[in-house]
């Protein structure tokens, strides 16, 4: 022992060398051959550290690849002895650095394929290795599936097949050439194939197994990211392996924390792969699968975490597939309760209302304005109704009617009933609804006639009348007739503005207005509103009304003058867009007004009879919603906005002192000729103002200088005397200068 | 083993805060501990009836969390008590303290800042704030256990690791590799599991990874590291007790659970283990260097 221990520091020096500088390994490798060997009788203890040393050494990344790879053949025979090795954890530490030494063996045979030896000795311990990869224990076992993938890895073609751009260090089928004489092409690769599915194979064998299959599942991100020919095969095996199938089994703590673990293991492994190749085709089958775990399990450790677990019951060993099934069906729901029928008289949607408190019992089908849609939704509601729940309710009904009936009967006709239902009716509490079957009994037991002849009488259901609202006082009515206005505005603002392009179809005459819900129909209406439906109440004996009817009446026009606000308001918001809703409200106006003027002139014949000395003065709203319009209008209107013209030749009725506004307007240097523009158009279109337009073209003409070349260009062809006797001004005026001058 | 671990805390903790808090001093130099890295400061050590004898068997761990600076130090520090060969690392992009408020952390990178500088600098920038919330108790118990934080992806398993000789728990972790990773947190046992995968499993050597959810506060972390250090303990107990019954030629003698290797116990230890720690949720895995 003694010896061993003193060997044991020796080594333990050597490898501190080594672990110093990676260099020394080859140096040092040779050293301690002789010492850990079998053959060496070495003590346990050294073996066991000599088969450590191996695998450290070979695993280590402090020297090259290529340095190994003659060492590596150097330690074959030690490392066979090793494989065959009866300790457990010499075999494990053998296995691991034959996963390391494979590929630099299989290299050193593609470049020197004569020697026949060294592939001899490695294809030994290949094969007791894959011997004990079933048998061993499942420490062991695990590094065979390691070292398993290993030799598929070099025994699969690389990334590229154009062997001038693969990486050295990644040794793979490519390197070997076709004709290899000691490792054949086509031997490796169904030997790699053969060895990929015994691989895949321990993920659906033995689920129980978590080490073996976790082991397996972090073996396959290397082989799906290096070796992309099989990378499909391992992603498909994977995606049909199901880590909770455990689940199935009775939830030990065991396997609670082992069906975690391999849900884990196997989406880590998952999601490396989709990172690692984020436009990969198979990665919607990965997101897939990776949710439906996620809810897999979410649902096993709810229910484990919230019932009991399910019984555990043998299953038959063929198909563990196969679900359990239980022989207990579910134990009948309880029944739900309905309240009873409120006493007196009940309405039949109190009758059928089960439950008034749920929110369906306040719902009015008649929102449904589309009935097509109405007829969708009843379809899939028909459909998804749970039958016995519908017995259920219709019993309900079924028992609450009866009751009233009883009820009704005994409140209204106490002398018909019978002494018989009378004691039946003791035996059952009020608010206990009767069992479906028994009232069922009672109306087959009696005849059809009776029901109709006790249904009749006792079940009409007194009217509901609403109570009549109080009367409004008149700032209720202002109040609420603006709160109205306003909410009709924000309204219409919301609407969509009518797109431009779109071709509305007119009907001409045939039209009638407000009858498509559009914007335009809701100015319509809106316009009607403030001038036809106050019309008419300030009759000309105004004066002479009672109190009370004033004020009402004040009350409307500040509702019409109020409209008018909210249509000026709105108009003017976006004026360019919405002048046509202005011009159709001030023919709305207009024609307001004419037929108010009628009406007054007519009244005023009949009244006066022809002898009445002066006319009614009727002060129209036109006129004073145009001025308005224009003056709000022109405070923002530009030299190059010609809706203006289209604005002043469709309003209705122009008269001096609209047209005043546009020499008003034409004060502004940079807008007289838009001024112009409508004076010279009106002129042309409108023959009835064209008078009008000369009068105010001359005016501008004598009190604008700056407008007088433009304003003279029209004045000589409509009215060239005014010119003429401009001329006769100036000369007297500049005459009139030349002869105060010298008196000055 | 205590089995109530929220006792020992208000104890620990006072004697761990005590040299901070009068004055938060620099901590003492790791050298002073240098000298003898395998028994570990008085102060700070739970009762060492547990810690292994130096020529025992031992397997080798590796803790993991964010940002190598609380969970997985407690825990170093719990395994290098127990005298197992340890080693420790984040798995976030970079170190991320808490800082004077949520959205202003303090951040460090891995690999280069060490728990000294970050201790001077917090003690600079706001003593009081950093001293009432821990965290310079924490980075002064840091610097004592190795000198800076280290980020896994960045570890080159195999690569020796002779220039960590300091750090607590460092002996037996010489050749760069281990067989135990614990993890703190659901994220970084994913995130180890996939560097694994990145790193292609080039050594051939299986790794036990294991996850254990701890919170990320002082008092979690101590019972988590307590946890951990117990599930350590029960695994190497295992590993020890497979090299001695297959070593006398015993694993063809035995039956049943004995002839059992240890890799294969490890899912009922894990699972005995859980039932001892119901609160913190534990995750495994066997994956590859």
């Amino acid at each position: 022992m003694g010896s061993s221990s003193q060997s044991l520091a020796q080594l333990e020096a050597a490898r501190g060398l080594a672990l110093g500088d990676g260099r020394y390994y080859p140096t040092i490798i040779p050293g301690v051959l002789p010492i850990i060997g079998v053959n060496a009788n070495a003590t346990l203890e050294v073996q066991r550290w000599g088969a450590d040393f191996l695998a450290e050494t070979f695993a280590s990344p402090t020297w090259a690849p290529d340095v190994k790879a003659s060492s590596a053949l150097t330690v074959l025979p030690t490392l066979h002895e090793f494989v065959e090795a009866t300790d457990a954890s010499i075999v494990k530490s053998a296995i691991q650095a034959a996963a390391c030494i494979y590929p630099l063996v299989y290299r050193h045979i593609i470049s020197d394929p004569n020697d026949k030896q060294s592939w001899q000795i490695m294809s030994t311990i290949k094969s007791s290795i894959l011997r004990r990869m079933d048998s061993a224990i499942p420490g062991v076992r695990i590094c065979c599936v390691k070292f398993v993938q290993q030799v598929v890895l070099v025994q699969t073609p690389g990334q590229t097949a154009d062997p001038r751009r693969q990486d050295p260090n990644d040794i793979s089928l490519s390197h070997v050439p076709r004709d290899h004489p000691l490792i054949p092409y086509a031997n490796l690769e169904a030997e790699a194939s053969g060895l990929l599915d015994r691989l895949l194979d321990t993920l659906h064998s033995d689920y129980s197994d978590a080490l073996l299959v976790t082991a397996t599942l972090n073996t396959l991100g290397a082989l799906i990211q290096r070796r992309p020919v099989i990378a499909n095969k391992i992603l498909n095996s994977v995606l049909n392996f199901n880590p909770l199938k455990l689940a199935n089994s009775p939830m030990t703590p065991k396997n609670k924390v082992l069906i975690r673990s391999l849900e884990r293991t196997t989406r880590a492994l998952l999601v490396n792969v989709l990172k690692r190749n984020p436009e990969s085709s198979v990665n919607v089958r990965i997101q897939q699968y990776l949710e439906r775990m996620h809810r897999m399990r979410v649902d096993a450790f709810d229910e484990a975490s919230r019932k009991r677990p399910a019984p555990v019951e043998p299953t038959d060993g063929l198909d563990t597939a196969k679900r359990q099934r239980l022989g207990a069906t579910l134990p009948p729901t309880k029944e739900p309760t309905y309240p009873p029928l409120p006493p007196g008289p009940v309405s039949y949607r109190q009758l059928y209302t089960l439950d008034p408190t749920a929110s369906t019992a306040n719902f009015d089908v008649q929102i449904f304005q589309d009935r097509d849609q109405l007829v969708r939704i009843l379809v899939s509601v028909l459909h998804s109704i749970d039958e016995t729940k519908l017995n259920n309710a219709v019993n309900a009904v079924r028992a609450r009617y009866n009751t009233y009936l009883q009820d009704a009967s005994r409140h209204a006709a106490p002398p018909n009933i019978t002494a018989a239902v009378d004691e039946e009716e003791e035996y059952e509490p009020d608010f206990e609804p009767e069992d479906a079957e028994q009232v069922i009994n009672r109306l087959d037991s009696v005849g059809p006639d009776e029901i109709a002849r006790r249904a009749l009488p006792e079940a009409t259901i007194a009217p509901y009348k609403l109570p009549d609202a109080p009367p409004l006082t008149e700032q209720e009515v202002q109040r609420y007739g603006e709160e109205t206005i306003r909410r009709a505005f924000s309204m219409l603002s919301a609407m969509e503005e009518p797109p431009a392009k779109t071709k509305v179809p007119k009907g001409g005459f045939n039209r009638l207005a407000a009858s498509n819900f559009d914007r335009d129909s809701w100015i319509t209406i809106m316009s009607r509103l403030a001038t036809r439906a106050p019309s008419g109440l300030d009759d000309p004996e105004e004066g002479i009304k009672a109190e009370y009817g004033r004020i009402a009446k004040r009350g409307s026009f500040a509702l019409a003058e109020a409209i008018r606000d909210g249509l000026y308001n709105y108009i003017m918001y976006d004026w360019k867009r919405r002048l046509d809703l202005a011009i159709s409200w001030l023919n709305e106006e207009w024609y307001n007004d004419r037929l108010h003027a009628e009406a007054a002139e007519k009244n005023f014949r009949s009244v006066s009879n022809g002898k009445g000395s002066s006319r009614p003065d009727i002060r129209g709203n036109y006129k004073k919603c145009a001025l308005r319009l224009l003056d709000g209008l022109v405070a923002y209107i530009e030299g190059t906005d010609k809706v203006l013209v289209r604005f002043m030749s469709e309003i209705p009725e122009i008269d001096r002192e609209i047209l005043q506004r546009m020499k008003r307007m034409a004060e502004d240097p940079e807008r007289i000729e838009l001024a112009i523009l409508v004076l010279q158009y009106l002129y042309m279109f409108r023959p009835p103002v064209r008078s009008i337009c000369v009068d105010v073209l001359e005016d501008m003409w004598r009190t604008n200088d700056r407008a007088k070349p433009s304003a003279r260009k029209f004045l000589i062809k409509w009215r060239p005397e005014v010119l003429q006797s401009e001329n006769e001004v100036k000369m007297e005026s500049t005459n009139g200068t030349l002869e105060v001058k010298p008196v000055s | 083993m205590s089995l109530d671990p929220r006792r020992r805390p208000p104890t620990q903790q006072a004697q761990q805060q005590q040299p901070p808090i009068p004055v938060p001093p620099p901590p003492p130099p790791p050298v002073a501990i240098a000298p003898a890295p395998a028994p570990v400061p008085t102060s700070t050590t739970p009762p060492k009836t547990d810690a292994l004898p130096d020529t025992s068997f031992k397997l080798k761990f590796c803790t993991v969390c964010a940002s190598n600076q609380n969970r997985s130090m407690e825990a170093h520090l719990q395994l290098a008590s127990a005298n197992l060969p340890t080693i420790s690392f984040g798995t976030g992009s970079l170190v991320r303290l808490p800082g004077p408020t949520i959205d202003r952390p303090n951040v460090y990178h891995f690999n280069s800042t060490t728990y000294r500088a970050i201790h001077q600098e917090l003690a600079a920038q706001d003593q009081r704030l950093y001293t009432a919330n821990g965290l310079l108790n924490m980075l002064g118990r840091n610097l004592s256990i190795k000198s800076y934080p280290e980020r896994f992806q960045d570890w080159i398993p195999g690569k020796p690791r002779l220039d960590h000789a300091e750090d607590q728990g460092a002996k037996g972790t010489e050749s760069g590799v281990v067989d135990v990773i614990i993890t703190c947190e659901e994220r970084c046992f994913d995130a180890v599991l996939e560097d694994l995968h990145n790193k292609g499993g080039k050594l051939n050597r299986p790794v036990h990874v294991f996850n254990v959810d701890i919170k990320d506060n002082h008092e979690e972390a101590l019972i988590g590291g307590k946890a951990i250090r117990d599930l350590a303990l029960t695994l190497n107990e295992a590993a020890a007790k497979e090299r001695e019954i297959h070593g006398n030629e015993g694993w063809n003698v035995g039956g049943g659970k004995a002839r059992m290797g240890f890799d294969e116990k490890v899912p009922d230890i894990l699972a005995e283990w859980q039932q001892r720690w119901p609160n913190l949720p534990a995750l495994w895995s066997l994956a590859w260097f």
